[in-house]
C-alpha cells in the first residue's frame, strides 16, 4: 500500500530536466481548471436540477399539491 | 384580532430609546440608508467601466476612492447593521426575555455606526477595503485613510459590544423552560456568528491600531524600509476577515432557516443538522484565512494547508443546502416574496460556494487571483446569498416593524429584477476573470471581448439598480399607506399565529 | 419531532466529502508538478514600482516596460518591489506572483508560442495601477 503512495511521489520529483522539453505551466492549469468545471458543472446541474424540481413539484398551485400532514395536524 | 396601529412616537423617544426593537429601528434603518448609498457607488463603476476611457469619473483617484467606499460600506455599513437590526428585534423575543441582556450597552454599540459613517464617507480613502500595508502606509493620501482607520476602529468595537451583548442574552437570559437545543435556528445563527465576532475581530483591531502608529511613523510593523513585513498585515486582516465572511453568512442563513419552513409550511427537515451545521462552521471558519494569500509567496506547505483548511468548511455550508431542499421536498409551498428571494439566495448560495471550492485550488489562484473572477465570486456571497436573505427576511418582518403589509407584486418585481441583474453581472464577472481582467482598476485596454462583457455587465447592474428603486418606493409607501397586516397569519400561510407578536414591539418602560 | 430518518443527509455529505478529497487531491497533484523549477531556467529580475515594471536578464540587460524572452526556453522570475505590493502578471501564460517589497518571489514558466502578450498589474497599488502594464514579446529562437 505504501508503495503505492510513495512511487508516484518520487517518480514525479525525479522528472528530468530534459532542455527543451519544459512543462507546459498554461496547459497543465487549464486542464486542471476543466476538470473542475466539469465536477462543478455535473454537481451544479443536480443541485439546481434538484431545487427547480423541488419549486415547480411543490408549489401550492401544483395540481398534486396537497397538504402536509404538519398542517393537517395543525402543530409546526 | 384588528390591529391597533401604535400612534407614530416622535422621533427623539426612539433615538434615545433603549428598548431593542427601537434600537433594532434604528440599525435597520442605518443598514438601508448604506445600502442606498453604496449601491450608487457601485452603479458609478458600472457606467464608468461601461467603455474604456474616461466615462465621467475624471480620474483614477476618485474612482479608486469610489470603489473603496463601495465596499467598506455595504460590508460593515449595510450587511452587519443589517444582521444587528434582525437579531435586536427577534432574539429577544426567540429566547424570551424581555429585551437585551444590556439595553445601554446595545444603544451605544448602535450609536457608534453613525460617526463611523460619517468619518468613511467623509474622508472616503483609497486604499481598497483591505488596506493593505505598505500601500496604506506609506502612499495612501492622509486625512482620508486616518480617518477610514478611525472609522473601522470604531464599527469593530461596536460589533464586539453587540456580540457580547448577543452571546450574554442567548446564554444567560434564555427562558429556563427552553433549552438550547430547541431554540430557533435563527437564534443559534446569532450566537454562532456573534462567537466568532468574538474571537475573530480583535486581531484586525490591533492590526488597526498597529497601521496607524505604522503611518504616524511612531513604529514600523508593516513598513518594509523599517524593518517590518507587509504580508503580517495580510494575516492578522484575514484573520479577521476570512471568519468575518461566516459572520456575514450565518445571519442569513438564518433568515432562510425561518423563511423556508414557514412558506414550505412543514417543520425544518433537520434541527439538528442545522445547529451543527452552524457550530462546526464558526470552528473551521478559523482556518482557511490564508487562502486570499497563495499569490504572496508562499511556500508549497503553507498552501496546502490553507486548502485543505478551506476545504473542510465545504461539508457543513452543504449541510444548510440540504436542509433547506429537503424541507421544502414534500411541502406546500407559497411563493411570497420573502420566499422567493429565500429559494434565490440558496440557488446563488450554491453557485458561489462551487466557485469557492475551484477558488481554493492552488494552481487555479494564478489565474482567477484579484482577477474579476473574484470579485463575481465574494458578490455572488454578499449580494446573492447574504442580501437576498437579507431582503427577504426584510420582508419577512416588515408586518412586524411596521404592522403593514408591503406590497406583493412589487415585491416580486424586485426579487425578478435581482436574480436576473444578480446572474447577468456575477456570472458574467467569473468569465471576465478568466480572461484576465485585474479588479480595482480604472480604466482598461480596448480588448472587444472585455468591452462587451463589461458592458453586459452593466446592463445586469443598471436592471439591480431599477429593481432597488422600486424596493425603496415599496418600503416607504408601505411603511405609511401600506395595507394593515392581519397580525396572526399576514401571508395567509394557515398557521395559527405569527412567529413574532406584535404586542412585544409595544415599549415596556 | 425527528421522526424521519437522517441517511440521505449523510450519503450527502459523503459524497461532499470525497469530492472535496478529489479536488484537493488534483489541486495538490499540479501546484506540486508546477512549483518544480528547471534546473536550466535562466533567472529573470524583475522589479515593480509605482508604476511600471523592471526586467534584467541574467546578462545584466536592463527592459523597462518590455521583456523580449525566447520561445521554449524556460524563464525563473525572481520578483521584487521598491515600494509597495504590485503583482506580477503574465496571464496568458498563468503566470502570476506577488511583488512584495523585503521579499523575493519566484515563479517559472516556459513559453510555448511567440508573439507579444500583455504583463499587468493585478495588485491595487495606487494612482496607476490600471495602467501598470508591460508587453512580454516572445521571439523564435532560430539562433
Amino acid at each position: 500500500m505504501l508503495i503505492f503512495v510513495i512511487s508516484p511521489i518520487n517518480f514525479s520529483f525525479a522528472l528530468d530536466d530534459d532542455p527543451g522539453k519544459y512543462l507546459n505551466r498554461k496547459a497543465e492549469i487549464w486542464n486542471l481548471f476543466y476538470r473542475m468545471m466539469t465536477v462543478a458543472f455535473v454537481i451544479g446541474s443536480v443541485v439546481s436540477g434538484t431545487l427547480i424540481w423541488l419549486v415547480w413539484r411543490f408549489r401550492e398551485s401544483n395540481h398534486k399539491a396537497k397538504k402536509t400532514r404538519y398542517e393537517e395536524q395543525g402543530k409546526w | 384580532m384588528t390591529l391597533e396601529i401604535q400612534k407614530p412616537r416622535p422621533i427623539w423617544k426612539i433615538m434615545f430609546s433603549t428598548h431593542h426593537t427601537d434600537v433594532g429601528l434604528l440599525y435597520l434603518i442605518t443598514s438601508l440608508a448604506a445600502l442606498f448609498m453604496g449601491g450608487t457607488l457601485a452603479l458609478a463603476i458600472r457606467l464608468e467601466l461601461f467603455l474604456p476611457g474616461s466615462q465621467f469619473v475624471s480620474d483614477s483617484m476618485t474612482f479608486n476612492r469610489m470603489f473603496t467606499v463601495h465596499g467598506t460600506t455595504l460590508i460593515f455599513l449595510f450587511i452587519l447593521p443589517f444582521a444587528s437590526a434582525v437579531g435586536n428585534y427577534l432574539v429577544p423575543i426567540m429566547v424570551r426575555y424581555k429585551d437585551m441582556a444590556y439595553p445601554k450597552l446595545n444603544a451605544i454599540a448602535y450609536w457608534m455606526i453613525p460617526p463611523a459613517f460619517a468619518l468613511i464617507w467623509l474622508g472616503f480613502a483609497d486604499f481598497t477595503w483591505n488596506a493593505y500595508a505598505p500601500y496604506s502606509v506609506t502612499r495612501a493620501p492622509g486625512p482620508a485613510a486616518d480617518m477610514w482607520i478611525f472609522g473601522l476602529k470604531l464599527l469593530g468595537i461596536s460589533s464586539i459590544l453587540g456580540a457580547i451583548n448577543f452571546i450574554v442574552t442567548i446564554l444567560k437570559c434564555k427562558h429556563p423552560d427552553l433549552p438550547l437545543s430547541k431554540m430557533p435556528l435563527l437564534a443559534w445563527s446569532y450566537l454562532t456568528s456573534s462567537l466568532i465576532m468574538l474571537v475573530a475581530m480583535p486581531t484586525f483591531a490591533a492590526a488597526l491600531l498597529m497601521l496607524l502608529t505604522d503611518r504616524l511613523g511612531l513604529s514600523g510593523f508593516f513598513n518594509p524600509s523599517m524593518g517590518g513585513d507587509p504580508i503580517a498585515y495580510q494575516h492578522l486582516f484575514w484573520f479577521t476577515f476570512h471568519p468575518e465572511v461566516y459572520v456575514l453568512v450565518i445571519p442569513a442563513i438564518g433568515f432562510m432557516y425561518d423563511i423556508i419552513p414557514r412558506f414550505s409550511r412543514k417543520p425544518i427537515f433537520s434541527h439538528v443538522s442545522g445547529i451543527a451545521a452552524f457550530v462546526l462552521l464558526s470552528i473551521v471558519g478559523f482556518a482557511s484565512w490564508a487562502h486570499h494569500m497563495y499569490a504572496t509567496g508562499m511556500s508549497f506547505t503553507e498552501k496546502t494547508v490553507f486548502m485543505i483548511g478551506t476545504l473542510s468548511a465545504v461539508p457543513a455550508s452543504a449541510m444548510h443546502v440540504f436542509n433547506f431542499l429537503a424541507t421544502m421536498w414534500g411541502g406546500r409551498i407559497k411563493f411570497t416574496t420573502p420566499m422567493m428571494w429565500a429559494v434565490g439566495g440558496i440557488a446563488l448560495f450554491f453557485s458561489a460556494g462551487a466557485g469557492g471550492v475551484v477558488n481554493s485550488a492552488m494552481p487555479l489562484d494564478f489565474m482567477t487571483h484579484d482577477s474579476y473572477w473574484v470579485v463575481g465570486h465574494f458578490h455572488l456571497f454578499v449580494m446573492g446569498t447574504i442580501a437576498f436573505g437579507s431582503f427577504g427576511f426584510l420582508y419577512y418582518i416588515f408586518p412586524y416593524v411596521t404592522g403593514r403589509l408591503y406590497n406583493e407584486k412589487l415585491g416580486k418585481i424586485h426579487f425578478v429584477m435581482s436574480f436576473i441583474g444578480t446572474v447577468m453581472v456575477f456570472f458574467t464577472q467569473h468569465i471576465l476573470g478568466l480572461y484576465g481582467m485585474p479588479r480595482r482598476i480604472y480604466d482598461y485596454p480596448p480588448i472587444p471581448e472585455w468591452i462587451a462583457m463589461n458592458q453586459f455587465i452593466t446592463i445586469g447592474a443598471m436592471i439591480i439598480g431599477i429593481g432597488m428603486a422600486i424596493f425603496l418606493i415599496n418600503i416607504i409607501y408601505s411603511s405609511g399607506k401600506g395595507k394593515e397586516a392581519n397580525m396572526d397569519d399576514p401571508w395567509n400561510v394557515g398557521r395559527e399565529k405569527y412567529y413574532y407578536p406584535y404586542q412585544s414591539k409595544t415599549p415596556h418602560h | 419531532m425527528n421522526t424521519h430518518s437522517n441517511w440521505p443527509e449523510w450519503i450527502y455529505v459523503g459524497v461532499v466529502v470525497a469530492l472535496l478529497i478529489y479536488v484537493g487531491a488534483e489541486a495538490w497533484n499540479i501546484e506540486r508538478i508546477i512549483e518544480h523549477i528547471p534546473s536550466d531556467a535562466e533567472i529573470i529580475q524583475v522589479t515593480g514600482q509605482q508604476w511600471f515594471w523592471t526586467f534584467e536578464h541574467e546578462d545584466g540587460t536592463k527592459e523597462i516596460g518590455e521583456l523580449h524572452l525566447k520561445k521554449d526556453h524556460a524563464y525563473k522570475f525572481e520578483v521584487v518591489s521598491k515600494d509597495v505590493i504590485h503583482s506580477f502578471n503574465i496571464h496568458d501564460y498563468v503566470v502570476l506572483v506577488d511583488a512584495v517589497p523585503g521579499r523575493v518571489n519566484t515563479v517559472w514558466f516556459s513559453p510555448d508560442e511567440s508573439g507579444e502578450f500583455d504583463i499587468q498589474c493585478r495588485e491595487y497599488c495606487g494612482l496607476i495601477h490600471y495602467n501598470m502594464r508591460a508587453k512580454l514579446y516572445v521571439d523564435d529562437d532560430k539562433s
